[in-house]
């Protein structure tokens, strides 16, 4: 009850006229970003991100994210209209959506694709609603070697979870733990890793690196393809909505097993992809006519994305609660907290229950909000990827460098931002997973913190990162994720020994 | 494909044998007045990444030399393409330290759009003219956030 109490004070946070205004504008510019090539949520959260200092708080986080659901609203329109993923979780829904609207269906897929969006989004924020109170709650006892379980927990999740090689997820990693080392030793005081260098001594900032990593790079990936954009028609109709939503129902299986999927999944980092690609797999082995899957029918398109939205909402929780962002876009949000002046974690339900509240009302009502305007304007966001790339490229890259320049008014992190544009278009051809190090850029200061105070405590014995009650089982669970690829690979060559003999 | 991952790796183990150099400079092992010494964690960092290099180095020389893609890198039409975005970038931001950023990516927007996209004179005007003034208008004035101006404004005194 007392969830709901709140629940009701954040409605009351959220709506005056500027909050309101503030999300409309999130979710426009948000799904305008989501369609432009080269700017993901995390880069245009990232290039937002100065806008916001001269917003309060709660404002801000708002703004950044509504930018956030208008980006998985303008991924579905690119998967659906133009047959281009705008980010890995929408690749599951190119498989129906795309071949639906070859059909002239175009319209019926895109309400059905953002009608799960919403639906997905409610049932994460139902889950995030009550849960994440209890999980702050038990958080409130976390020392710093908890904290550190938790952040191993986090990164042996993605070893397992995301990318082709193990080693080279790993190998991510530890350079985001790198570069987030360079400057000032926080304990001590002393220079490390600036190798007499005054540049390197102010760091590297993680909006930079998110800007070049994921926009820059994207661009010069998307270039080296001489991708052609081409848009199929789309006429969006009344009829044609009041027709989906009609049909909706009748998936109501795949709406819940999907959004079940994605509330599970987006609890881990980098959940939303694998959810999306489970709840369709999941939606296809139980339908009655999982044989039309992949020719372009609705419960194609629902299964992935409630999946994928419900996950990019949970991903708010450990975000909130512990401090643990769930994905790139939600680690770059925890740094604009941390630029506002708050700490994440479970604090933040104690000390600002207005900023948490404001928050997770917001995501109720912007959902609502943002199905709306998105159904409305359709055509005008496919508009834009019609407009030549020559010019959208260029713009695109000096919208970056501004974004850039603007976290620290510096120079030297426009250089800093074609290096890591540089560096992220190599690793994406490597297979060398951005994600994970990203958010290693985010949480090392945290985890470095965390690991040194723990060292502290336990007076230099490793053994207190596992001590009971929390620290122990976290461990434990993030060791066996950590190895569970080894373990599934060995496993499955039992099996296939045991079944030849 | 083999070569690139050869080359990557080589980097990144460079990278990790400095951070490694610079964590044994700032002491390793010892207890300092703050806990463990200030090049623990360095140090530990340099090792995984000079041990993760080693492993994928040693994975293209030994384990897949048959089942790993010949695939080349680049396509050659598609290098062109990179290099065709990637040096006005870099020579626009070269630019933005003397003459600012809103003039640089003018420049660099009419080049691009002139040059590659083979627009008409009056769409690249336009573009290159109004969309670093709007966000002049809107970074500057409206968020506060000053952007590079170079040296030029210095020089011309305003």
């Amino acid at each position: 009850m007392e969830s709901l109490n709140n629940l009701m004070m954040g409605f009351g946070v959220f709506f005056t006229q500027y909050n309101i205004f503030v999300a409309v504008i999130g979710i426009f510019l948000g799904t305008i970003v989501g369609v432009l090539p080269g700017l993901g949520g995390a880069n245009g959260v990232a290039i937002l991100i100065p806008v916001t200092f001269i917003m309060p708080p709660t404002s801000a986080i708002i703004l950044l994210a509504c930018i956030y659901w208008g980006a998985l609203f303008g991924g579905v329109i690119t998967s659906i209209l133009f047959n281009i993923p705008g980010e890995p979780w929408s690749v599951a829904t190119c498989f129906d959506g795309y071949p639906m609207a070859k059909k002239g269906k175009a319209p019926q897929a895109l309400t059905a694709a953002f009608s799960s969006h919403f639906i997905g989004a409610v049932f994460a924020t139902v889950a995030l609603t009550f849960l994440a109170p209890l999980i702050a709650e038990i958080a409130l006892r976390f020392g710093p070697p908890e904290t550190f379980s938790i952040m191993m927990l986090t990164f042996s999740a993605f070893v397992a979870l995301g990318g082709k090689s193990p080693i080279k997820t790993l190998i991510a990693i530890f350079l985001g733990f790198t570069m987030a080392a360079v400057g000032i030793d926080i304990v001590s005081g002393k220079l490390r890793l600036t190798f007499g260098t005054t540049e390197l001594m102010g760091g590297f900032h993680f909006i930079v690196a998110v800007i070049g990593l994921f926009g820059i790079g994207e661009i010069l990936l998307t270039v080296e393809e001489g991708l052609k954009m081409k848009s199929l028609p789309v006429r969006m109709s009344l009829r044609a909505m009041l027709e989906t939503w009609k049909e909706l129902p009748r998936y109501w299986k795949t709406l819940l097993r999907g959004a079940l999927i994605g509330c599970w999944m987006g609890f881990k980092p980098g959940g939303a992809t694998p959810a999306s690609f489970m709840s369709y797999g999941f939606a296809k082995q139980f339908s009655k006519n999982s044989e039309k899957f992949g020719t372009g029918i609705m419960e194609g398109v629902v299964a992935p994305e409630v999946a994928a939205h419900a996950a990019g909402v949970s991903a708010m929780v450990p975000m909130i609660t512990l401090g643990i962002p769930g994905s790139p876009t939600a680690a770059v949000m925890l740094g604009g907290l941390m630029i506002w002046g708050l700490q994440p974690g479970p604090m933040l339900f104690k000390e600002h229950p207005e900023f948490v509240w404001g928050l997770i009302a917001s995501i109720w009502a912007s959902n609502a909000i943002g199905v709306i305007i998105v159904l409305a304007f359709v055509p005008l966001f496919a508009a834009i990827l019609k407009a030549p790339f020559s010019v959208l490229m260029p713009s695109i890259v000096f919208i970056c460098a501004i974004g850039a320049y603007a976290v620290n008014i510096r120079m030297i992190d426009i250089w800093y931002m074609i290096i890591f544009g540089f560096v992220g278009y190599t690793f994406k051809k490597l297979d060398y997973p951005i994600a994970p190090m990203v958010l290693a850029l985010v949480l090392g200061d945290m985890a470095e913190t965390a690991m040194r105070q723990a060292l502290i405590m336990g007076q230099g014995s490793p053994l207190i990162f596992f001590r009971p009650p929390f620290a122990l089982p976290i461990m434990i669970l993030a060791i066996i994720i950590f190895f569970w690829p080894t373990i599934s690979r060995w496993k499955q060559k039992t099996v296939k020994k045991e079944c030849k003999i | 494909m083999r070569k690139a991952d050869v080359i990557t790796a080589l980097i990144i183990l460079i990278i990790g044998i400095l951070v490694v150099y610079d964590g044994v400079r700032l002491g390793v092992i010892g207890w300092g007045a703050a806990g463990p010494m200030s090049g623990l964690y360095p140090f530990l960092l340099g090792m995984g990444l000079v041990i993760g290099s080693l492993v994928v180095m040693g994975r293209v020389f030994i384990i897949s030399r048959k089942s790993m893609s010949n695939e080349p890198f680049i396509r050659k039409g598609g290098l062109r393409n990179v290099l065709y975005v990637a040096i006005p970038a870099a020579l626009m931001v070269a630019l933005t330290e003397f003459i600012g950023l809103y003039i640089a990516a003018g420049l660099y927007l009419a080049l691009y759009m002139r040059w590659i996209g083979k627009h008409r004179w009056i769409t690249v005007l336009a573009v290159s003219i109004l969309l670093p003034l709007i966000s002049s208008f809107v970074f500057d004035k409206y968020f506060l956030i000053p952007l590079p101006n170079g040296r030029l404004r210095g020089l011309l005194g305003f």
